[in-house]
Parts: structure tokens; sequence; C-alpha cells
């Protein structure tokens, strides 16, 4: 049915700016989302603004946001949970891996590069293209925690490049921790293959994850031996991270994300189990929070389901 | 059932409203106490539609912008008296003792 009201009511002189800032402000919600009722959405917003504004308000944009999130998080559950939480752990690991061989670029370019293109395939959805690249990484990690010439000769210990200080890589805590990580990647990836056509990709934003990440300790001593607000910031961005997926799983009533906070969490209690009592009383109050968050993620979305509040 | 809720589907009670005039509708039988941001309110009501106590009466557009229309289902109509007579029980613990003759509020 289509009704003609005569021109729309512009919301006084300032309707130009403030449509505009509320179309930023939709772009929150996601495209598909959009294309249906951004602008039932838009047309309900200039109607209930003032004639004169021309900004949105702190408590409408906090709104829009919010609920552009949370249904982005519910649109998200229309793939597989298990198969779309093991891709999400996977892809996180296999940051943190890049992160950690960044600071020795011109020690091991070959193998930043190799480990940054199988961060991209994942991001993408090229499971089967990623699993021999991520391999060939994989191997060539272990044959430098164990000090062998595997794939090609690489000068050991290999030192970090400015601004980064301090250890060789891998030079601290064994050699366990960093296979078990590259193997649940290729074991994830595996589980992956056969049912790529239904993955995702996945944001470009995750790359910013890279930089904060790069220097932390694989052997987890970062409070003990770490520069301090490098370590903060690292540790801030994780525990965000971690909140947004308790959050993410109680709106969506949804385990993937506590899936994928699990994933990761694997290789981390491997590093503390392989470095058992050597760890300061701060590298164990980061664990403790890891794993508690990770519970978190993982009780929420069945809690919530159980106490659906309208 | 929260309070912004309950008067959306309480104001949906009269027939069918499109968002705008749900939030208007609801900041009136509120007393302008319920003011939704639109944010609020679409969300809101995605998770109604989901929940099966509202659905889309039909859509307009009005000057080349789509609106939907909701109207209750006859679960919502029905969780909305529920929840109506719950707190009509609930107010009466307390206004049954103040307002009897001889109470020391009366």
């Amino acid at each position: 049915m289509t009704v003609t009201t005569g021109p729309r009511v512009r919301s006084g002189a300032g309707a130009g700016p403030l449509e505009r800032r509320y179309r930023r402000l939709l772009r929150s919600y996601p495209r598909a989302y959009r294309d249906a009722y951004g602008r039932e959405l838009l047309a309900t917003l200039l109607e209930v603004a003032e004639p004169e504004r021309t900004l949105p308000s702190a408590r409408e944009s906090f709104s829009l946001v919010t609920s552009g999130l949370r249904t982005r998080m519910i649109h998200m559950t229309g793939r597989p949970a298990w198969a779309d939480g093991i891709h999400l752990g996977v892809l996180v690991l296999s940051i943190a891996h890049l992160a950690t061989l960044v600071p020795y670029a011109t020690s091991i370019p070959l193998w930043v590069g190799l480990s940054a293109l199988a961060v991209v395939l994942i991001m993408r959805g090229r499971v089967r293209l990623a699993l021999p690249v991520v391999t060939l990484v994989a191997v060539k990690v272990c044959a430098i925690t164990l000090g062998r010439p595997w794939l090609d000769l690489t000068l050991l210990p290999a030192m970090p490049d400015p601004p980064w200080s301090g250890k060789a890589l891998y030079g601290g805590g064994g050699p366990v921790a960093p296979m078990v990580g590259y193997a649940l990647v290729v074991l994830g990836l595996l589980v992956l293959a056969p049912r790529q056509r239904g993955l995702g990709r996945r944001s470009w934003l995750w790359l910013f994850a890279v930089p904060p990440l790069a220097g932390a300790d694989p052997a987890g001593f970062d409070f003990s031996d770490g520069p301090w607000p490098h370590t903060a910031i690292r540790v801030s961005l994780e525990i965000g991270v971690l909140l947004l997926a308790v959050w993410a799983g109680h709106t969506a009533r949804d385990p993937r994300w506590a899936v994928a906070a699990g994933v990761r969490l694997v290789p981390i209690l491997t590093v503390y189990a392989e470095n058992f009592g050597l760890h300061s009383e701060r590298d164990e109050a980061h664990l403790a929070a890891l794993v508690l968050l990770t519970l978190l993620a993982a009780a929420v979305p069945y809690r919530a389901k159980q106490h659906i509040v309208l | 059932m929260s309070e912004p809720t309950y008067f959306i589907l309480a104001c949906l009670l009269d027939g069918p409203l499109h968002g705008h005039g749900i939030i208007k509708q609801t900041l009136e039988l509120s007393e302008n106490r319920v003011k939704l941001p639109v944010g609020t309110l679409y969300g809101a009501l995605d998770r109604l539609a989901a929940s099966g106590l509202i659905t889309v009466d039909r859509e307009e557009i009005v000057d080349g912008r789509p609106r939907r229309y909701f109207r209750l289902t006859d679960e919502g109509k029905g969780l909305v008296t529920a929840e109506a007579l719950r707190m009509q029980q609930a107010s009466s613990v307390v206004t049954g003792r103040i307002l009897r003759p001889g109470s020391a509020f009366s």
C-alpha cells in the first residue's frame, strides 16, 4: 500500500546534517538489516527529532549503536555455532601467531609473510588454501623451537628488530606450547575444510589486533619481563574482547563466542602448564582472568536461554 | 517483563501502530516516564516479533519510505493481560493495607 502525504516534513533547517549523522550511526547494523529496515528507522528517527536538532542526542546515539551491535550478533547466528566458533578461534590463534613473529620480520621475512597470508586466507574463509600455508609455518616454528635447520637455514637466535627489544624468538619457555598452538590451528582447519562453503568472511578489522599483540612473550612472562605500557594495552584488549564475547553470548543466547574463546585458551593453558611455577603473581592473575571470562562466556548463553527477559 | 516492553504491548491493544506511533503512545500511556529511543524500540519490536508476541500487520510507503504497522498476536495479548493482572495483584498487597479504614496510612 502506498500513501502520499505531500512533501515529507523536514525537522527544521538542520535535517540534512542530522540525516547524514543518523545514516552514519545506522552503519552499526548489519548490511542486510539496513537494506530491509534502514529507511524505516531513519524516517522514524527524523520524525521524533526536535525541529532544530542537527546532532543526534547521546541517548539516541548510544541506543542505535548498541541495538546495531546486538542485531549484528543475532545475525551472525545464522551459521552453525560450533563451526563458526572454531573458525573464529582459529583466526584469533593465527593472528596471535603472526603477532609473535612480526618483531622478527628481518630475520624470518618469508615466514612472517606466510603467516600473514594464512591470516588473510582464514579471514576470508579460504581454509583449504590456508591449511598448507599454516602447516609450513608450523613446521618452521617447530624447527626454531627445537633449534633444527628444517625448510630453510635460519640464523638462531633470531633477535627482535627495533623498536622491539627483549628475548630471542621462542627464547623463553619450552617447545610444547607453540607446537600445541599451531597443531590446534591445523586441526581446526582440517575440521573446517569439508565445510568451507558454509564459512563466513571475517572483518578486516581483526588485523588491528596484530600491533598490540606483537611483542607479547609466547611463554607468557609478560608481567615478569615485558614492557609495561605495551603489556597493559595487550591485556586490556584481551579482556575487552572476552567481555564482548560474554555480552554477545548473552545477547544472542549462542555459544559460538565461547567456543572461540576456548580454542584461544588451550595454548595459553599449555604455556602455563609447561612453565609451571615460573610465572609471577601478576601473570597468574592474568591467566585467572582469562579462564574466568572464558567460563563466563560459556555459561551465559545457557542462562540467557533459561531466563528470557522481554 | 521490562517496563518498556509492557508499554509497547499495552499500546498495541487498541490496534496496529507504526514505530513513531508506538513511541508517542508509550510516552502518553506512561505519563511521560517511558521515552523510547528509536534503536531500543526497533530492537524490542524485533525480539517481540521473534517471540511471536507481535507481528507485522501491513506495510505502507509514506513519502517514499516504508513503514511497518505492528499488531498484537493472541499470545502477546494473553501475556500483557497476565502481566497486568499480576501487577494489579501485587499492588493490591500494598494498597489494600494503606487504604484500609483504621490503617496508620489512611
